[in-house]
């Protein structure tokens, strides 16, 4: 099935407009919550992971991403249902909805960069020439989100108790992912079990950018180009098996 | 002899739908090996169809006898199971009731988002608008509200207005005609046999008896997923009402 970047472009901009309907704070929400998260880290978890050198950075550089992901799986997974009337009547790719959701959150991820940018200043963040590299990280992560989002939304067409199931995943997931905390408190014998989170690999990435102002090294990109790679080629494949029967169970 | 704009031949469409009330995957869990899961539930079964370009075809038939699937068939919706599906030019999207309108837009947003989607429009977009707008007869404070707000005649009025906007080379219709006031329903009436007038090949599901010996040149009828008369419009029509017999 080819692509066509209109009917993207106009499915992006119908979801944009949709999601801040009839709310008052409309885009500032999305800023809200991870705000609301860094100040409970940072007056309960402060004192305990006193080895974290500013901890309010390290917070926030980990919460923004998780926003994200968080938003873009729930957003593609419900993609197709909230989409049925158009699926069922106008001949488009399938695959346009949870793409068009991820793209929408792609963009509200970095239209949150504008605010979170000057807090991140005021925590102490250092600009550098290789925040740039922040967006080919960014895309692969959109591009792993994008998989699993589609991945689970088609079985969510079959079996709705799949989005219910990811909204008690997910929450899991944020506890399993080094947001509030780093590989130094955590156990020896439990980070095996910490590193099999594709999401570790992710927030280690993003650290590395905007925390650690060091380049990534050559394995990191090389693991989660792979993870990208799995999930999106997952996610494809989930939609082909299935797609017979989406129209009858939508 | 002139190549059928739409052909399709033994064409079996099935419904994967969960049975036995297993909604959940509890249910699932629990009946798993005592049922099947899935029930195949077939709609359309074996069906050979040709549309010469500029034929009206009537589709007649039963409630959940398949018509809306044939016509998702031809619109490449909904794929196959078995046959093969040949549709020859462009095809303007299934139009029903309210179809792929979003409820919490606006009248006006929601005829350029359809446009977009469809394809329609493109560098005369805004004239394409305005004749939907002159069409749809709705006043510019109603498209400035959301379509939640609409009766059911005027999300028709919006609907048909919208998929009438371009003539295709293909229409599919699916029983718009029964809401909308007796003037609207002349004035798509009307509109309906100008497009057939233009050499359009329409594909035209009702239940209205009047309205398929208007517009028809050709009438099938269909019965349990399969066509069980294809011919002339006034046999059809009698064939359809035995079925109620």
């Amino acid at each position: 099935m080819k692509s066509d970047p209109r009917v993207i472009r106009s499915l992006v901009a119908k979801d944009f407009k949709l999601k801040y309907k009839q709310s008052v704070l409309g885009f500032f929400w999305g800023l809200i919550t991870p705000l609301v998260f860094l100040l409970i880290f940072t007056t309960v978890f402060s004192h305990a992971f006193v080895s974290i050198r500013n901890y309010a950075l390290f917070v926030l550089t980990g919460l923004i991403f998780w926003q994200f992901f968080s938003n873009a799986t729930n957003q593609s997974i419900q993609s197709f249902i909230r989409n049925a009337g158009i699926i069922k009547t106008i001949n488009i790719p399938i695959h346009h909805f949870p793409l068009a959701a991820v793209v929408n959150e792609v963009a509200a991820l970095l239209l949150s960069f504008i605010p979170f940018t000057i807090l991140m200043l005021f925590f102490g963040l250092d600009p550098s020439w290789h925040f740039i590299l922040l967006l080919p990280a960014v895309f692969l992560f959109a591009l792993t989100t994008y998989g699993l989002g589609m991945a689970l939304g088609v079985l969510n067409i079959y079996l709705r108790d799949v989005s219910i199931l990811w909204n008690t995943i997910a929450p899991a997931l944020f506890y399993l992912s080094p947001i509030a905390y780093d590989d130094s408190i955590v156990p020896e014998r439990y980070l095996p079990l910490i590193k099999s989170n594709p999401l570790y690999h992710f927030f280690g990435v993003f650290r590395d950018i905007l925390y650690a102002n060091t380049v990534p090294s050559l394995t990191s990109w090389g693991i989660i180009t792979g993870i990208a790679l799995v999930a999106y080629i997952a996610g494809r494949t989930v939609l082909h098996k299935l797609d017979k029967g989406i129209i009858s169970n939508l | 002899m002139r190549t059928p704009q739409i052909e399709l031949r033994n064409v079996g469409v099935h419904y994967y739908t969960f049975d036995q009330g297993i909604n959940s995957i509890k249910d699932y869990v629990m009946k798993f090996g005592f049922t099947r899961p899935f029930a195949r539930r077939k709609v359309l079964d074996g069906v050979d169809l040709q549309v010469l370009p500029g034929e009206v075809l009537g589709i007649l038939g039963r409630n959940g006898t398949g018509k809306s699937s044939l016509l998702r068939c031809v619109a490449g919706i909904l794929r196959s199971y078995t046959g093969t599906v040949e549709v020859r030019g462009s095809i303007a999207p299934m139009l029903a009731i309210g179809s792929g309108i979003e409820m919490e837009l606006t009248g006006i947003e929601n005829i350029k988002l359809i446009c977009s989607l469809m394809g329609t429009g493109g560098a005369d977009i805004e004239r394409t608008i305005d004749g939907i707008i002159a069409f749809s007869e709705l006043s510019r404070e109603d498209l400035q509200r959301q379509v939640k707000t609409y009766s059911t005649g005027m999300i028709s009025r919006l609907s048909f207005s919208i998929a009438i906007a371009k003539v295709p080379d293909i229409l599919l219709i699916d029983e718009v005609l029964a809401v909308g006031d007796a003037g609207f329903q002349r004035k798509c009436l009307d509109r309906i046999t100008a497009i057939k007038e233009s050499g359009c090949t329409i594909l035209f599901v009702s239940h209205g008896a009047d309205d398929v010996r208007r517009i028809c040149t050709r009438a099938i009828c269909l019965d349990q997923g399969r066509i069980v008369f294809d011919g002339e419009v006034e046999p059809a029509i009698q064939r359809y009402e035995q079925l109620f017999v």
